[in-house]
């Protein structure tokens, strides 16, 4: 009975014209999508490792300068291009993927593509993960929305459930026939990246991209089966196709539009940010005059030459077994560090909470929590990011020891030490540290599914005429 | 039609629309979401109007520290008692420490209601001689994360909001009476029938654009006081959300005259705010990504190192050995920093900068050739989205758009250009190495800030014209269909 079911609504689903045309809607984007996603990954990773062997070769042959000269000149760390960036790219365009190492300054990343964009980057870039957040949940309602009502609308339900059929074989036949095409758009949506992954994977990435891929494939399965869940009960409830509609279309509107960036500014108001201003004021006043006890900066260079005076038994500064100056800009790199580290920890403390509040809101919109999930699982997202510049400032600091100890008994460096300095490179945690930091994303959206189960109950028990 | 159907008309719209609970809610739900986009942008506006105060409080406090060193220099027979790269006699060094000066954007009343490029564009920079555009954080400080998710803002809310607020208005306008069995009725009146359905259509606009109109126009004069309303944005933008509003109408009008269902009025309706919206534009953004790539700025940073490489392999490494070795700056070793290093590193600094000047300049002009080029194509597609189009105006007319922000960076780097230029001899003679002065620092060049709202190049009557045009050719259709379904 449950095969007829499916089999009858299968069929009436693919006689009516709307079928085809939102069929052929969806393959003509799922291929735009493919092709934008593909086209950024290629791209984008190819500009990012031919540049991080670009800058590197222009330091190691800078030619003879004064160390700390040439310690200025330094050289970027780029942010690799992340092996699911072809699927969803997260907000890589707006965190920029350059990190400039040189001494005294903590880097920041810049070349953010965002600043260059025009007002079309506001309408989204089409690629895997936004067909899943933005497109998939219309197609699935707009799928479901009248499965149940039509029967009202027409007046065959008083036929339906006067016949043979148990109600809970309808509800299970119409879930399963809706389902049934979802699942053929998501196989499609998961089948054919994989593809395109497996074909320009490089030796060795296989097995860091596969299991991350995989988890991705089964949260948009958990994803997808909630809204089609969530479709199939409206469409019951309301027992009339345009308010489902309505109501199904409302729904999608509030979770992807108007929650993240209600959520957003709310953020920004409850989590306010420092200004620039303010944190270039700050941070100068506590490099110059110091935090607590420690001194003005002229005090600190003072106790330090005396100290190092000391250490050396000599009287005077010309009279050092090691030149003094790189001995005082290791020692304020390392006093500015702290100074820089506070104040970058307390700016990414404060988004680490305003994200928090925007990820709470996603217990009002399961596509936020897909998103957020999403972008973890691609390594994507905002913890990656701090991740490597965390990384790239200490390969700042490592390359700032290095040449500070060699000046202290040279002022000029030639090609042969530059190279002594170590070429940078990342590459993204793996599944678990991911999985970790999604957490919160996957319960919420495991929340959305047993909400989705109760929605579905609800609906079945009204199912009466 | 007499005055008083179009009078029983109104009363009935008015009844009908007030006894519908669904629409009742879905207003209240829009007007909470109006203000609270209005409120957003007002304390946007209000947080940059502080920023810009603690930036004049900033360069006040720093002007004083300035002349009262130098003061003190100068009453110790021009001796610094602190640490010499702190020195700001030489020039260098106040060209590094307390010469840069902060150019600002004054931010435009109107700006409230569109945050265009406002959330990735600086209104601000520090203006160093030795770097282009700078902000510790590349622009303002602000979490990427929120970047990414967008502004809630009142283009937002008119963009993508309320257009489905206008389908769930009128998408069963005509539908209803075929399915509440009225339709026959109307048939057999002796009014036309397609007469009353534009009425009723004209009507509900006259409502929604009141409704609308009510609550923008007090509300902002309330946040941001009256002066917009004698500003030409103001009214242009009141005739672009108009008609963007009418377009929507008038699609449901025509969608409503091919007598389908409400459902597949409803579905067609918002199936044409997702293509016109979403579709076209990421369409459009593909495609223009292709036709003209933006390249991206490590390819500037690229060619200013290749061209340091160059210089230090001849001319620079002479001057740096001038600098390092000459007996004139004292240089020994690296353990005392001698005035001549201070003055040495000034030179080699800007020289460097010149040459990187120089060789950015040709990534720079490529990079922003092709966004001017990505610009221009929009200028010439944007009428295949109105979402697209209300978008660009709303962003051009509140003073937000990338042009906008464009022409404040070029007047930035003409303002590096005037400071490079005022410090560069200063920080070259090396007659005492010590000569900036408290006349100097009076001298010192300050950014002159101003609006950003000319929109110019926008040809707003044009575009106008061109989507009265599309609306009006919308109701003809929808009167055309209806007169034959009439029949």
């Amino acid at each position: 009975m449950l095969r007829l079911i499916i089999q009858k609504e299968l069929r009436e689903i693919g006689r009516t014209g709307k079928m085809g045309w939102l069929l052929t809607g969806v393959a003509v984007l799922v291929a735009l999508a493919l092709y934008n996603g593909y086209a950024y990954y290629t791209d984008h990773s190819a500009l990012l490792r031919e540049s991080q062997r670009v800058t590197y070769e222009q330091f190691i042959s800078q030619g003879d300068k004064n160390p700390h000269l040439g310690a200025h000149f330094g050289f970027y760390a780029y942010k690799p291009t992340a092996d699911l960036a072809l699927v969803d790219n997260g907000i890589e365009d707006y965190t920029g993927t350059s990190f400039y190492l040189e001494p005294h300054q903590r880097g920041v990343v810049k070349f953010r593509e965002v600043s260059d964009a025009t007002a079309l980057r506001s309408f989204g870039f089409l690629n895997i993960s936004y067909f899943a957040q933005f497109i998939l949940p219309l197609f699935i309602f707009l799928l479901s929305h009248n499965v149940f009502a039509k029967e009202w609308e027409n007046g065959t339900i008083k036929m339906v459930l006067s016949a043979r059929v148990m109600a809970r074989q309808l509800f299970a036949g119409k879930l399963l026939a809706c389902w049934l095409l979802v699942l053929a758009v998501v196989a499609v949506l998961s089948l054919v990246p994989l593809v395109l992954l497996l074909a320009r994977a490089e030796a060795g990435s296989l097995g860091r991209v596969l299991p991350a891929y995989g988890c991705y494939v089964l949260g948009l399965l958990a994803y997808a089966l909630l809204l089609t869940i969530i479709g199939v009960a409206t469409s019951l409830l309301t027992r009339n196709s345009s308010l489902a509609l309505v109501a199904l279309t409302g729904f999608w509107l509030l979770g992807v539009f108007l929650v993240p960036r209600l959520a957003g500014e709310l953020a920004r108001r409850v989590q306010p940010a420092i200004t620039s201003v303010a944190f270039d004021d700050e941070t100068f006043h506590d490099k110059q005059y110091g935090v607590g006890k420690q001194g003005t900066k002229d005090q600190r260079r003072d106790a330090l030459a005396d100290s190092v005076m000391a250490k050396y038994g000599v009287r005077r500064l010309e009279d050092l077994p090691v030149f003094f100056i790189p001995i005082t800009i290791e020692f304020f790199e390392e006093s500015d560090g702290r100074v820089m580290d506070r104040a970058y920890g307390a700016i990414e403390h404060n988004e680490a909470r305003q994200n928090r509040l925007v990820l709470a809101s996603a217990l009002l919109s399961p596509f936020l929590a897909f998103r957020d999930f999403s972008m973890h699982l691609t390594a994507t997202d905002m913890n990656t990011h701090h991740d490597f510049t965390q990384r790239a400032e200490a390969h700042r600091r490592r390359i700032g020891v290095i040449v500070d100890d060699f000046y202290q008994k040279n002022t000029v460096a030639g090609n042969d030490f530059w190279r002594t300095v170590p070429q940078f490179a990342y590459a993204a945690p793996g599944l678990g540290w991911r999985l970790g930091n999604a957490a919160p994303a996957i319960g919420i959206l495991l929340l959305w599914l047993l909400g989705a189960l109760g929605l579905m109950t609800l609906a079945y028990r009204r199912m009466r005429v | 039609m007499s005055t008083s159907i179009l009078r029983v008309l109104f009363s009935h719209e008015l009844k009908s629309l007030y006894r519908n609970r669904v629409l009742v809610t879905l207003c209240s739900i829009i007007l909470v979401v109006l203000l609270a986009s209005l409120w957003i942008g007002g304390s946007l506006l209000r947080k940059q109007q502080r920023t810009i105060g603690q930036i004049g409080e900033h360069h006040r406090v720093l002007a004083d520290s300035l002349n009262q060193r130098l003061t003190r220099i100068a009453a110790h027979g021009g001796t610094y008692p602190g640490f010499i790269w702190d020195d700001p006699t030489f020039a260098y060094n106040t060209a590094r420490n307390e010469g840069p000066q902060y150019a600002v954007k004054q931010p435009f009343a109107l700006q409230v209601l569109a945050t265009g490029q406002g959330d990735v564009q600086p209104f601000y920079y520090k203006v160093y001689i030795n770097k282009k555009q700078h902000l510790v954080h590349e622009s303002e400080i602000d979490n990427s994360l929120l970047q990414f998710v967008g502004t809630f803002d009142f283009s937002f809310v008119v963009v993508y909001l309320l257009p489905l607020l206008i389908i769930v208005f009128t998408y069963n306008i005509l539908s209803a009476e075929k399915e509440q069995g009225t339709w026959v009725l109307l048939k057999t009146s002796n009014q036309s029938i397609a007469r009353l359905m534009l009425y009723r259509v004209a009507i509900r606009y006259a409502l929604f654009l009141a409704f609308f109109w009510l609550v923008v126009g007090p509300v902002l004069t309330l946040l941001v006081g009256p002066g917009f309303l004698g500003t030409g944005n103001w009214w242009w933008l009141v005739g672009f959300v108009s008609l963007y509003f009418a377009f929507w109408f008038g699609l449901a009008f025509v969608v409503n005259s091919f007598s389908f269902s409400s459902n597949i009025n409803a579905m067609t309706l918002i199936f044409t705010w997702l293509l016109l919206g979403l579709l076209v534009p990421n369409l459009l953004h593909i495609g223009l990504s292709r036709a003209y790539p933006i390249p991206s700025r490590i390819s500037m940073s690229t060619a200013e190192r290749n061209a340091i490489n160059a210089y230090f392999e001849k001319d620079g490494q002479e001057l740096t050995k001038d600098v390092f070795s000459s007996p004139r700056t004292q240089i020994r070793q690296a353990s005392i920093v001698t005035p001549g290093m201070v003055y040495g590193y000034g030179v080699i600094v800007y020289k460097s900068q010149e040459i990187k000047d120089a060789a950015a300049q040709v990534a720079e002009r490529k990079l922003y050739d092709q966004i001017e080029r990505q610009q221009q194509a929009i200028r010439r597609w944007q009428l295949i989205s109105p979402a697209l189009l209300m978008q660009e105006v709303l962003a051009a007319l509140a003073g937000t758009h990338w042009h906008q922000f464009n022409q404040f960076s070029l007047d930035v780097d003409e303002f590096r250009r005037e400071q490079q230029r005022f410090f560069y001899p200063k920080m070259a003679s090396e007659a005492t190495y010590h000569n900036f002065d408290l006349q100097d620092a009076a001298a010192i060049p300050r950014f002159r800030p101003r609006t950003y709202a000319v929109y110019e190049w926008l040809r707003v009557g044009q575009s106008l014209l061109l989507y009265a045009g599309v609306v009006g050719g919308l109701l003809l259709l929808g009167y055309r269909n209806l007169l034959l379904a009439a029949r």
